[in-house]
């Protein structure tokens, strides 16, 4: 195990410490001031996340308006110390209901020190479960009066909780109602040329769980991708089904996730923790469908005038649509005055981004809308620089919800009393998300045997969406 | 500015954001807005327009860009009513600097403001111009605005004005006039003690100019400020008059519980305590200076501090209290009865070490080191190394440095010397430099009883888990050169020092590897008897890095293994290093420089009539008025001329050097015994001081060692310290000249030499221009025309010296007798210090340099080209390898070295015509045709025709424009600058010997 962190600090935009807890001697009680004047006095900030200064490395990331720098004097592990940070929000989070910034913070001095003696000890990371310490750090974040109201506890037994083999779920849940919610969120980096040559295109993309099921559930999930579907054909002899299958790459899985029956059977079977949790992430790099084509032709007509002229095709399916659609149209920074021309939605100059804003609240499939604008630019002092041109970049989601039970009951109940495997489903719908990645099945095995509800939801996103123009 | 409802929303959404992210949205959606209102076409309200240009001020004071707008700020200077006005002038004052062309704009509005009636517009007007008006301004202002010169009599009788008010503002004036110069203003000097008089004895003043009590505390510091600037006072009436105030304003102040009263009063007192510094007052007035310092040092310092820092506001004094207390004591120091009192307070000083304000820190520091000497060094430099692992960074390393000097130049023995810097090692390695570690391992090697001790100093360090690696560099130094000496102590064999040196080696980065491997090499050498289990775990490494990417750790490898392979001979390659030259600490001329860059304080600022606190801290004799007990000269001050620059030299040339390090050649070469005792003896030619007789050795411990000669590197570097390298290339200044007329020919740090020539016919007249750029003179300036054959050189005769910063013209007279491509030389050659400089020039006195261009009609040409039939008067070749050139910039190419192109003549649009006519006294005017036949197809490939009434002439016309088209801009003909002449590197193949007189070889050795 490595070690990660010396100290911790929880710094605001100013540079004050909010919070800090000392794991090791090894780091002095003046580092933090290192920290503030070689770091964040400096343009450096934000140029590189880790930085040695005097003998330290100060590891850092920004959250909403709190710096979190973790210190450290030794060979320390520096991915781990980042995942360390994303985990520990994550798990304030949990515990404030949301929100993670300076105020939360303030509020919530005593348990955030409870939680990282917890978390950390002698600089190795410990469990960060929120499931598994809210069984005994009992004690409530000031959450804000809009967060929903925390369900009631059952009595912990935390030490058999901790070591047992299940570490990360408890025994004897039960719920009147047993559901699962399957997200799969993909968001989609895209950087084109003015012409329209893809120039760097991939898709990272991840799977989110919500359970709410009784007693010790078996999960199994099917998605279209090749090696499963390869494996699954060679196991029940038989050709496999014509179709797009996926190939993903990198993919990382939740520690519930039972690796020795994903090497041998390339299935994803796994045991899930109570409520929310992140059960895969993967990356897609080829046969990526587009679900916007941007057209863009900007012209500077002299020193002092431009024309923007922007067209937007999406290309995914007519029925479904994209939801917030933002397109920033980069502009010099003198521009002084525009003027408009949309077919659909809003645009408006934004001067604290030097960008043309233009916002389509609901964008429907297989569509073009185009923006057209005259800018006119003020002339400057300053020493002339050719505008530099900055890609347009698109904010966009595309969703699609279902409810696979509904889909196909009959069969399911079928399914159920011949075999007792709770619920599958089949369903075929092109182009859901960029990647064509779908859920084939998603069963539930149980000893009791109740009926789950399962909903899917599939969700496209921009990621950095650029288009070079 | 009432009114404006906008801009104070403005300012007020401005002071409520939360963070720099937000304040930086809020301003660029307010630039967005007034961007867009200033573009309006409809043109804008007078009051929008004040509006926003306030706004654009308000911006612009937080610190952001505002590069537009600057228009509509100049154009409210000409706005008919005075709101606008004023913000026209201040944003234009603001944003707009004395060089920017808008200025211009407004010249004439300001100027009718100035010679207009309204005294309100004139003051504004007036306020700009003393802000931003240049030159420009001045022009065109005067004689609206009035001379400066002759303003003595003026200012005298401005200082007899009675009004407070008028004098303070005079008396800037007069600060700020003869801060630049003094002289002429002496009669302002006694009109200045009468004021001071006036304020600090008679108290006459009205009621509305005291302050707490105090009269005019800004016209007196002022006053005081002015005094300063003057050198001393003659007057002895003047003067006593002076000393009575002075005295007065001494005695008179005290703490007392009102801030802003302390404030003044201290103001006041300070600069009175300058002053008395300054003019260098009775011992009884100094000794109460020091008393009252020191009354006030003892003042709970927290306090003052807070009072303090109102005061600088106060009076713009540019030190907080404490720091110019500090300032002031250390000034002190140069008398030598105060340092007695001052150290007094010595544990007051060190407890303001952990002041909270890091200009008291660094004053303090400053203070103590100052006030260091051989009764106190001891304690000082224990606190302060204390003090070292607190410190913060930033002053960590000058604070390492101080100690490091103190701790040489107090040291009461040379042990505790080696003590506190091993231990400074160990406590801050990061900030110690190298130079404090080379000075360590000189003291060591210099000093013959304290090698045993530092060897086992080191020794012990080595046993510590975590150590850093200036330390191991430290130790394996000095383990290698003096190991042995422990050897009979338990665990100081030479297996086990290998074996604790070498665990450190995984952890070192590579500039350390090498020294690593020299002592390994060394430990070798002194194991006795041999240690076959150790010489095979050494070769083992050796073997290892024998393919290492690091140049110089292989090249050592490779060495060292061959060598030890020796056996005898590696006694006396690897013998003991030798001493050292005494030279002057380069710690101290480090922390000078420190020193002057560090301080800035506005006290600094003054001209130097006092000798600032580098000089006080650089000499220490008349502190401590006994010579420190060293046994090493050192500190004394005797610098020997190579000292400072060496360094550089020597690491700048290791590096070049080491890319050519030919390791087959070194490792010939090694054995022979007659090479390696040329080697000794070049390098006895450059290091007088090592005394070479007793001790045979070539390999040196290079690496950090600053005085070494690199000697791994086998080919020894001749003469480092003469070698002056010319900035820019020679090649391309010569090949530049070639084509124009004037220019640089030769520079390098100390001369440049420039060219201006006239060309007439077969006559040229060069001016060659030396310029010394240094401010010591350039003595044994020699400068010899080697001509060629064809031209006759005339040069009048150079100066002997060229004096600092002046510049010697030595015209050239050239007379081209026969057409030849061959160039001249000039030899020239300076000396500059101890270091002769040498270099060989080409002069740009060429061929095409006696051509005139000429233009040719058809009619014209064709007879004279069909006249000139075949060889030799006409001759044809075709050229490959020319560099690709479109025809325009084939034709700028002929036409800049005086071929003109003739248009139209060729029916062919890829060929070229071109006529010229040569001079020369043989041949007289001679009409030259060309004709360049070019391949579209293929640009690197063209045919060329030559033609004129004189065959060699043709020939070398023909050579002279081949030549330039296949060799510019590529310089094939490569120059060899600056061969030094005395010590040619011995290990090189003999270059071809250059004999000075014969021009022919000494062409064939340049081109």
């Amino acid at each position: 195990m490595p070690v990660a962190a010396s100290a911790i600090y929880f710094l605001n935009l100013r540079g004050d410490v909010l919070i800090n807890r000392t794991y090791r001697d090894d780091v002095g009680g003046n580092m933090v001031d290192a920290f503030r004047t070689h770091i964040m006095q400096t343009k450096e900030l934000g140029n590189c996340p880790v930085r040695q200064i005097g003998g330290c490395s100060f590891v850092y990331m920004r959250i909403s308006n709190v710096y979190i720098v973790i210190v450290v004097s030794s060979n320390a592990n520096v991915a781990c110390a980042f995942k360390f940070v994303v985990e520990a929000v994550a798990l304030f989070k949990s515990y404030f209901g949301g929100a993670f910034d300076e105020d939360a913070i303030r509020n919530n001095f005593v348990l955030i020190y409870e939680l990282l003696d917890e978390i950390m000890d002698f600089g190795y990371p410990q469990n960060l479960s929120p499931e598994i310490l809210k069984l005994y750090i009992t004690q409530e974040g000031v959450r804000s009066p809009f967060s929903s109201k925390p369900k009631d506890k059952p009595v912990p037994n935390a030490t058999l909780q901790v070591t047992g083999a299940v570490g990360w779920r408890r025994e004897g849940l039960s719920y009147k109602k047993n559901e699962v919610f399957l997200d799969i969120v993909e968001s989609v980096n895209l950087l084109m040329s003015s012409k329209g040559n893809v120039l760097r295109c991939d898709v990272t993309g991840k799977v989110l769980m919500k359970c709410f099921l009784s007693g010790m559930p078996d999960l199994k999930l099917g998605l279209n991708d090749k090696i499963g579907l390869e494996k699954e054909s060679e196991m029940k002899s038989r050709p496999a089904k014509s179709g797009k299958t996926i190939e993903l790459d990198d993919v990382t899985f939740h520690q519930c996730v039972n690796l020795t029956r994903f090497n041998s059977e390339k299935t994803v079977s796994f045991v899930p923790p109570d409520g929310e949790f992140e059960l895969m992430k993967y990356r897609i790099t080829e046969g990526v469908n587009l679900p916007f084509r941007v057209l863009p032709t900007i012209n500077e007509l002299g020193r002092t005038r431009m024309e923007v002229n922007v067209k937007v095709k999406s290309v995914f399916g007519a029925k479904m649509f994209a939801l917030g659609v933002v397109v920033k149209i980069p502009v010099p920074k003198q521009t002084a005055k525009t003027n408009f021309q949309v077919t659909t939605g809003r645009a408006k100059y934004n001067p604290s981004i030097d960008c043309l804003v233009w916002k389509i609240r609901k964008f429907p499939g297989q569509t073009e809308s185009t923006l057209s604008a005259e800018i006119e630019l003020i002339s400057t002092m300053g020493e002339k620089k050719s505008w530099t041109r900055p890609p347009i970049q698109m904010e966009f989601q595309v969703n699609l919800l279902l409810l696979l039970t509904l889909l196909n009951r009959s069969r399911l109940l079928k399914v159920i009393v011949s075999l007792t495997i709770s619920a599958s489903c089949y369903f075929q719908v092109p182009m859901f998300t960029a990647s064509g990645l779908r859920v084939r099945f998603l069963k539930v095995w149980e000893k009791s045997g109740y009926n789950t509800v399962e909903w899917v939801r599939y969700i496209t996103k921009a990621g950095s969406y650029e288009i070079r123009c | 500015m009432s009114g404006m409802r906008g801009l104070s929303v403005f300012i007020s959404d401005i002071r409520n954001c939360q963070n720099k992210e937000a304040e930086r949205l809020r301003v660029d959606k307010e630039l967005g807005n007034i961007r867009t209102c200033f573009k309006n076409d409809k043109g804008l309200t007078p009051y929008k327009k004040k509006k926003y240009v306030w706004k654009m001020l308000y911006i612009h004071m937080l610190g952001y860009d505002v590069d537009f707008g600057h228009m509509e700020a100049v154009s409210l200077i000409s706005a008919p009513k005075y709101p606008e006005k004023q913000v026209g002038y201040i944003v234009t004052s603001c944003l707009l600097n004395e060089n920017h062309d808008f200025l211009r704009l407004a010249i004439n509005a300001v100027r009718n403001d100035i010679i207009g009636r309204n005294e309100t517009y004139q003051c504004l007007a007036l306020t700009l111009v003393g802000n931003i008006g240049g030159r420009e301004f001045a022009e065109s202002k005067n004689p609206d605005v009035v001379n400066a010169d002759g303003w003595a009599d003026r200012m005298a009788q401005l200082l007899d004005e009675r009004d407070l008010g008028v004098l303070t503002s005079s008396m800037s004036l007069l600060v700020s006039l003869v801060s630049n110069d003094y002289e002429g203003y002496s009669s302002c000097l006694p009109k200045c003690v009468k004021i001071l008089e006036r304020l600090a004895r008679n108290q006459d003043v009205p009621q509305e100019y005291t302050y707490y009590g105090i009269p005019s505390p800004w016209l007196q510091v002022k006053t005081m400020r002015a005094l300063q600037y003057f050198p001393t006072i003659e007057d002895p009436s003047t003067r006593r008059s002076l000393f009575e105030v002075l005295q007065r304003i001494l005695m008179g102040t005290d703490v007392v519980k009102n801030v802003n009263k302390n404030n003044a009063s201290h103001a006041v007192l300070f600069e009175a305590l300058s002053l008395v510094m300054h003019l260098n007052a009775e011992k009884e007035m100094m000794s109460q200076c020091v008393a009252l310092l020191g009354k006030f040092i003892s003042v709970p310092e927290l306090e003052l501090c807070v009072l303090f820092v109102v005061d600088h506001l106060l009076v713009g004094h540019n030190d907080a209290f404490p720091a110019t207390l500090q300032e002031n004591m250390t000034r002190m120091l140069m008398i030598t009865d105060a340092q007695d009192i001052i150290k007094k307070h010595q544990p007051q000083i060190i407890t303001s070490l952990k002041d909270p304000d890091i200009s008291i820190r660094r004053r303090a520091l400053d203070l103590l080191y100052g006030m260091c000497d051989v009764s106190n060094a001891k304690g000082i430099v224990e606190e302060l190394l204390q003090y070292l692992s607190t410190a913060e960074f930033s002053m960590r390393e000058e604070l390492s440095l101080k100690a490091a000097i103190l701790a040489e130049k107090f040291a009461p023995d040379l042990s505790w010397y080696v003590d506190v810097i091993l231990q400074l090692i160990d406590n801050a390695g990061d900030f110690v430099s190298d130079d404090i570690w080379f000075r360590v391992v000189q003291f060591v090697t210099n000093n013959e009883d304290l090698q045993p001790y530092a060897a086992s100093k080191v020794r012990e360090y080595m046993d510590k888990i975590a150590i850093h690696e200036t330390m191991v560099k430290v130790s394996a130094y000095i383990l290698g050169e003096y190991g042995h000496l422990l050897a009979r102590r338990p665990g100081c064999s030479a297996r086990e020092l290998f074996g604790i040196l070498h665990e450190k080696l995984p952890t070192v980065s590579s500039p350390t590897i090498p020294l690593l491997l020299s002592t390994y090499a060394k430990l070798l050498m002194h194991a006795q008897p041999p240690d076959i289990e150790l010489q095979k775990q050494i070769w083992n490494v050796f073997k290892k890095y024998e393919s290492s990417i690091d140049v110089e750790i292989q090249q050592r490898a490779v060495e060292y293994f061959e060598l030890s392979k020796k056996g005898a001979a590696l006694m006396d390659v690897l013998a003991e290093m030798p001493k050292f030259p005494e030279r002057q600490s380069s710690l101290i001329k480090k922390v000078e420089d420190v020193e002057d860059t560090a301080d800035q304080s506005a006290i600094k600022l003054r001209p130097q009539q006092l000798p600032s606190n580098a000089l006080v801290l650089a000499d220490p004799q008349p502190v401590n008025g006994t010579p420190p007990p060293l046994k090493v000269p050192s500190i004394s001050g005797i610098k020997v001329g190579i000292s400072s620059n060496w360094l550089d030299h020597e690491s700048a040339s290791q590096t070049q050097s080491q890319p050519n390090g030919d390791l087959s050649k070194a490792q010939s070469q090694i054995p022979s015994a007659d090479l390696l005792g040329e080697m000794v003896d070049s390098l006895a030619i450059e290091a007088p001081a090592v005394d070479m007789g007793s001790h045979q050795r070539v390999y040196r411990e290079e690496d950090g060692i600053p005085d070494e000669v690199d000697g791994t590197a086998i080919v020894p570097i001749g003469d480092q310290a003469n070698k002056v390298e010319p900035i820019g290339n020679i090649t391309e200044r010569f090949n530049a000249l070639c084509l124009k007329d004037s220019g640089v020919l030769y520079e390098d740090p100390y001369i440049q030499i420039g060219v201006k020539a006239e060309w007439r016919g077969h006559h040229g007249r060069l001016v060659l221009f030396l310029g010394n750029k240094v401010t010591s003179p350039l003595t044994s300036v020699q400068a010899l025309i080697l001509p060629p054959a064809h031209l006759k050189l005339e040069l009048s005769l150079v100066p002997d010296t060229i004096p600092p910063r002046a510049q010697v013209q030595c015209p050239l007279e050239v007379m081209n007798i026969r057409p030849s491509r061959d160039v001249a030389v000039l030899d020239f050659s300076y000396k500059f210090g101890t270091s002769m400089v040498s270099a060989k020039l080409r002069l740009p006195a060429v061929l095409n340099k006696f051509l005139q261009p000429l233009q040719l009609t058809s009619e014209e040409f064709f007879p004279q080209w069909r006249s000139l039939s075949g060889p030799p008067l006409k001759l044809q070749e075709v050229v490959r390898g020319v560099r690709p050139l479109s025809l325009p910039e084939m034709e700028n190419l002929f036409n800049s070295f005086r071929v003109t192109i003739c248009p139209g003549l060729d029916p062919n649009p890829n060929n070229l015509v071109a006529s010229t006519t040569f001079y020369s006294e043989n041949t007289r005017p001679m009409l030259c045709l060309a004709r360049i036949e070019t391949d579209p197809a293929d640009r690197t490939q063209l045919r060329l025709t030559v033609a004129s009434g004189d065959s060699t002439l043709t020939f070398e016309l023909k050579e002279f424009i081949k030549e330039q088209l296949i060799a510019i801009p590529m310089g094939s003909r490569a120059l060899v600058p600056a061969v030094p002449v005395p010590a040619a590197p011995l290990a090189q193949p003999p270059s071809p010997a250059v004999d000075a007189n014969d021009p022919g070889a000494m062409l064939a050795g340049l081109l």
